[in-house]
């Protein structure tokens, strides 16, 4: 009897534990950051422990340079952190640095928002984040921009970031979208006369890159380049996919309507997406461009194995920093812009910055704010801005004589087009090209149904998001 | 009424030990489906939830990829399962009555890649298949053979996943099916063979007969399974080319975490639910009826 007794009492121990412990970690669910006021008050003589959150996509390695010992994507904001923490006087903050990888992006801060743990700020390319901002899920930092800020950095860039009448993202740098090639592979094909200058963004007519990729199809020595294709093609997932979206504009399509809908099938958006199916078939590009990602072809291209790869300002310094540190193999690897038909070539650029979460936590948001504000304009930080194209026109004069691509980016300014990655329903809309691209390349729909389809598909996402876009116009 | 007290008491004591487990089915099992339930019928955008009734069960309704996901899960449900019972039940029925060692091999042969993470397999499956820098790829064109990209071919996407997830999971089944063959009787072996039954009489009406509960138990669990197929979906194909291997699944994991519809993926949560518990009942009725 006693001992029953005691099976009971156990028992019951054992069911109100698991009870107490599911409500411990209710208390305790957000991860993503938090504001232990039990630290005590300024008036007490204490500051407020503040913990925040930062996530950023893979950048830069290192905090200036990414041959700095231990270089890696979050050293730059772990250094900015410390550099903050010193000096800041309002709160005890804690900054917890996370790198998630590009297309995990979505996933992880959706899975997040869902269930109220956001981070704090997101570092990003803004045409990625824009959705969020319709979604209600970001706050402005209007507030935290000066007069300075607005004389340093471009009234395009602030364009770029502005939703409506706010500034929800603080630009720090941009990363112009062009084609990288292998100047050793153009040579070994005999076409000495195409290859651009060393610090040159070459721009080639339609017919010279037509017979570029004829050439190195036919022309290239098997023996020094076993199993090399011309270009680039990939239609795997979203990733890359504003390369895919210039080349639908060669032939001149506009993409986008008056109302921000998709004008894309027309003849010209067709003609565009014949050349790619074309390139695909005469078997001027990497074979399986429907199974490939732009991860594959970039490690293609690293390895030789492609002529012409995709490419943007970061992506070009870290694949030069591989090539110097040995982990990939060396070759002259220069800049071009995409041609068109019109001989004017197609160049566009993701300006990057932080945005800030709208987690309700005030002290957090405070703590946030401020912290942004002060790596994206404390003039030291901001020199790391160099490792893609800085915005500010401060920093970009003082790098030029030692970057002297700076010019050529500038100069190629006039050539950029405005891809539209602000439009409400972005996100939604790059699931729907790749789909119609896979349909394509495999022969399921001729490129006209494939336009049409995407163009249909396309504009009904864009519909269903701006009806619920927090952005009015 | 003493007596009674007893009853309830004695109850009590069993119902106290059910307790702990009771209550994390209640929080991880029968809530999540409540609340799956719910957010089917709203629509849920950062903070603010609408509801919008049987909207998001239309918008499903009217999605082409939907039927798409739906033909697919049905498709693998049917040849993994079918695959599955078949191959493991001539695996087990060959080797169970064999030297303890040589069974044992076996076993463990198939088992192993149980033990390996789906994650793992699909990396492998996808360095070997990967059309421009994959190993299969590779050796057909040193072998002057044309472009094989078995992943973007609308036709062989879908057996080559079948095979993926066949080869991984097989394993277990005859794990099962070996112990439930050691387990028959020896005396209805012995009997059979004075009768002179040749091997396969003895397969067909001795060892099939009595190893129902088990082909059941793997059909339930296969199909359970199979119908939640995923990480092989992503990382092998992304469910292409164009939606050709999408699942129910995917389908479901795309709405709520790429296009953050999280109404309609609770939707195909709940039509997903149902389609399970429409499977299985059949035919745990019939295994629950046979003891």
């Amino acid at each position: 009897m006693l001992k029953k007794r005691a099976m009971t009492v156990l028992t019951a121990a054992l069911a109100l534990s698991v009870a107490a412990g599911c409500s411990g970690a209710n208390s305790n669910s957000n991860s993503a950051g938090s504001a232990d006021s039990a630290g005590g008050t300024s008036g007490a003589g204490k500051k407020e422990k503040v913990e925040l959150s930062l996530w950023l996509t893979p950048q830069w390695k290192g905090v200036m340079d990414a041959t700095e010992d231990g270089a890696d994507y979050d050293s730059f904001f772990l250094y900015a952190a410390d550099k903050f923490k010193k000096q800041y006087d309002k709160y005890d903050v804690k900054v917890n640095v996370q790198v998630v990888a590009g297309d995990q992006r979505d996933e992880l801060l959706n899975v997040n928002l869902n269930g109220g743990t956001p981070p704090d700020m997101f570092f990003e390319s803004v045409f990625a984040m824009g959705d969020y901002v319709h979604r209600g899920a970001l706050a402005p930092l209007t507030d935290i921009v000066d007069d300075a800020a607005r004389k340093d950095i471009a009234q395009g860039y602030w364009d770029n970031v502005t939703f409506g009448k706010d500034v929800y993202f603080y630009p720090f740098a941009h990363n112009p979208g062009t084609l990288a090639y292998n100047a050793d592979i153009f040579r070994a094909a005999g076409l000495d006369s195409l290859v651009g200058g060393e610090n040159e963004i070459k721009t080639w007519t339609l017919d010279e890159y037509n017979r570029i990729l004829e050439t190195l199809k036919t022309k290239l020595p098997k023996d020094k380049y076993p199993n090399a294709y011309p270009m680039a093609l990939y239609a795997l997932n979203n990733q890359g996919d504003t390369w895919n979206l210039a080349y639908l504009r060669m032939f001149g399509n506009k993409f986008f309507d008056d109302k921000n809908n998709l004008a894309v099938d027309d003849a010209d958006g067709i003609k565009a997406a014949e050349w790619l199916k074309k390139v695909y078939d005469s078997g001027y590009s990497n074979p399986g461009a429907e199974s490939v990602s732009s991860n594959d072809a970039n490690a293609m291209f690293q390895n030789q194995q492609l002529g012409i790869s995709f490419t943007n300002a970061v992506l070009y310094n870290n694949a030069k920093a591989d090539m110097k540190a040995g982990k990939s193999p060396s070759f002259d690897m220069r800049l071009a812009n995409i041609p068109s038909a019109s001989g004017k070539p197609l160049a566009f650029t993701y300006v990057v910055g932080t945005a800030l979460f709208n987690t309700g936590d005030k002290a957090r948001m405070e703590a946030s704010k401020d912290f942004i504000k002060f790596f994206s304009t404390d003039p030291e930080l901001v020199k790391a801005s160099k490792n893609s194209i800085p915005v500010r026109s401060s920093v970009a004069s003082e790098f030029a004589s030692q970057f002297p691509l700076f010019t050529a980016y500038d100069a190629n300014a006039a050539n950029m087009f405005s891809f539209t990655g602000n439009v409400a329903g972005y996100s939604e809309l790059r699931q729907v090209l790749y789909p119609e691209l896979q349909a394509m390349y495999t022969g399921e729909k001729t490129p006209a149904q494939a336009i049409k389809d995407y163009q249909s598909k396309g504009n009904a996402v864009l519909q269903k998001a701006r009806e619920s876009s927090v952005i009015k116009p | 009424m003493i007596r009674y007290n007893r009853n309830v008491k004695e109850g009590l004591t069993g119902y106290l030990f059910i307790a702990p487990q009771f209550l994390l089915f209640l929080i991880f099992v029968v809530y999540p489906i409540v609340e799956g339930l719910r957010l089917s019928l709203y629509k849920v955008q950062y903070r603010t939830e609408t509801f919008v009734g049987f909207d998001n069960y239309a918008a499903l309704f009217g999605d082409p990829v939907f039927f798409k996901a739906v033909w697919n899960t049905v498709i693998f449900v049917v040849a993994i399962v079918l695959l599955t019972v078949a191959f493991s039940f001539f695996v087990g029925s060959a080797v169970f009555d064999k030297n303890a060692k040589y069974v044992s091999f076996i076993r463990g042969s198939y088992y192993i890649p149980v033990m390996v993470s789906m994650v793992v397999m699909s990396m492998v499956w996808s360095f070997l298949l990967n059309p421009a820098n994959g190993l299969i790829s590779y050796m057909a064109r040193e072998m002057e053979m044309s472009t094989v990209n078995l992943l973007g071919n609308k036709s062989t996407v879908l057996p080559v996943v079948i095979f993926v997830t066949f080869a991984t999971n097989v394993g277990q089944a005859i794990i099962l099916y070996i112990a439930a063959m050691i387990g028959v009787p020896k005396d209805l072996f012995e009997a059979a063979e004075v009768d002179g039954a040749s091997r396969l009489h003895v397969i067909r009406h001795i060892l099939l007969p009595l190893v129902k509960p088990t082909t059941i138990y793997i059909t339930i669990i296969n199909i359970i399974a199979v119908l939640k197929i995923f990480v092989v979906i992503q990382l092998l194909t992304g469910g292409g080319p164009n939606n050709a291997s999408v699942t129910l699944m995917y389908y479901l994991y795309n709405n709520a975490f790429k296009y953050n519809q999280l109404g309609v993926a609770s939707a195909v949560g709940v039509i997903m639910f149902l389609l399970t518990l429409l499977l299985s009942v059949p035919q745990l009725k019939a295994m629950f009826n046979d003891k």
